[in-house]
């Protein structure tokens, strides 16, 4: 499969599995310009995806998405902790493409032969829920973490 | 029982006391053992403009057009790292032995204390950002990499060690490298005394270093093996890459003189020199510096000759 062609399919992947909620949702009033993967994201989507944080995500990146204490500094097992993802955190320097794989597959997906104590979701959520918490997470960066990480996924080859 | 203090007046926590014995141990790999002894001895190079800054127990400063050197002022007793910027002629940032910052706005003349919240540890290697002369990197012995974004006023930690073969590794040498990190940003390379790798600015993970972004790996469904790396596990005494031409590296190992046209992927052996400081002019990626037990030498062919540098 090219990159291309693997693109395309992760897109229809996310996209086909969030059709339901785009046709059933009103766009979100609070992510006017708020996209995933090249798809406008709903306000059912930002539910739902918050919903799926506080859920899956919640307990290790936090409720406030404030990551793990001293998360900069390696455990003793020589993993790093779960950083923050809010404006404090890196996140917001990868595109939608990236981040979706990662939560997906896991970390070692993009960097071959890397120990995360994060697991793959693949299994454990659906397509759909994996755009929706991405989504919500996007949702509450500021302005400027907002358009430098739309700036990266637009340079993502592929990208929205 | 004393407090040990670090420079900006805080206690120092248990890190700390642990990146001042990571000194200790680092002082094993670094660049001040396998230089020359003497006044001669070189532990650190870097161009400022045109002129090549050749630090140890003392600085000199060697105009390469004109072929004049001057001995400047040294901040402190030994200099184990210096930073220039080719955008900031006549600034240096040189870290010394045991520990300490300081920076020079005068190409060396004159220096002051540039560590405001660095642990007083040892710096073992410093970068200055590609594209933002004010950020500057350093790599704290036993510690991690430290940032700063205001020239050295005030710091930050920002990343622990890089972890390789099941173990944090020192860095003995950065080197910050205008080629695209795929996340906004551009890659901070480590020579460490167990390989080379790099970290986007982001500082999200260290990672090796492969061709492209690891996505193309992803889609091909293969890692991508490098398809000739640096020898593994042998410490990386010294990296530098040319400001004019990201994607060259040279790089000092024990095994000798390394050298790389394709962002540090794939590597070729150039000679046996065993060079423990090295130094790329910022325009002339051909003309390159290296400090060897038999002192200061100039290629300006990219390796292919070199000559002796007067350094006294």
């Amino acid at each position: 499969m090219t990159r291309r062609g693997f693109f395309t399919a992760a897109a229809l992947v996310a996209a086909t599995g969030a059709a339901g909620w785009i046709a059933a949702a009103q766009q979100a009033p609070d992510a006017e310009s708020l996209t995933f993967l090249g798809e406008p994201v709903t306000a059912a989507q930002l539910a739902l995806g918050q919903e799926v944080y506080a859920a899956n995500c919640a307990s290790c990146h936090g409720a406030d998405l404030e990551g793990q204490p001293d998360w900069r500094r390696r455990n003793e097992n020589g993993r790093m902790p779960a950083p923050p993802h809010d404006a404090s955190g890196h996140t917001w320097h990868h595109a939608d493409r990236q981040l979706f794989t990662i939560t997906r597959l896991g970390v070692s997906a993009i960097v071959p032969g890397y120990e995360s104590d994060m697991p793959a979701f693949e299994g454990i959520l659906s397509d759909d829920e994996i755009v929706a918490v991405l989504a919500w997470i996007k949702s509450t960066w500021p302005e400027r973490e907002r358009g430098f990480q739309a700036e990266v996924t637009a340079n993502d080859e592929g990208g929205s | 029982m004393m407090k040990v203090r670090s420079v900006s007046g805080s206690p120092l926590g248990r890190r700390h006391v642990l990146a001042m014995l990571g000194g200790v141990a680092l002082s094993g790999l670094s660049p001040a053992r396998w230089a020359q002894a003497g006044d001669a001895a070189a532990s650190a190079l870097a161009f400022d403009g045109d002129a090549l800054v050749v630090a140890g127990a003392q600085v000199w400063r060697h105009d390469l057009s004109g072929g004049a050197s001057a001995t400047l002022a040294t901040p402190r007793p030994h200099i184990r790292a210096l930073a220039t910027h080719p955008a900031r002629t006549g600034r240096l940032f040189a870290a010394s032995d045991g520990g300490g910052l300081d920076r020079s706005d005068d190409g060396g003349r004159t220096w002051a204390a540039a560590s405001g919240g660095l642990p007083q540890a040892q710096v073992a290697a410093l970068a200055i950002a590609a594209g933002a002369q004010d950020t500057v990197y350093a790599a704290v012995a036993g510690d991690g990499l430290w940032q700063s974004e205001d020239a050295g006023e005030n710091w930050s930690f920002v990343m622990d060690r890089p972890w390789i073969a099941e173990a944090e590794r020192e860095m003995l040498t950065l080197a910050s490298v205008n080629l695209a990190s795929g996340m906004g940003g551009i890659w901070i390379y480590a020579g460490t005394e167990r390989g080379l790798t790099r970290v986007p600015d982001c500082f999200c993970r260290w990672q090796d270093v492969v061709a492209g972004d690891a996505m193309d790996a992803l889609v091909a469904g293969t890692p991508p093996a490098p398809e000739a790396p640096l020898p593994e596990g042998e410490p990386v005494l010294a990296l530098a890459s040319a400001m004019a031409a990201p994607e060259r590296f040279v790089a000092g190992l024990p095994s000798g003189l390394w050298a790389s046209t394709d962002g540090g992927v794939t590597w070729s052996r150039r000679s046996g020199l065993v060079a423990t400081a090295l130094a790329v002019h910022p325009t002339e990626p051909s003309r390159i510096a290296a400090a060897t037990a038999d002192g200061v030498i100039l290629s300006h062919d990219g390796g292919a000759s070199w000559a002796a540098l007067p350094t006294t």
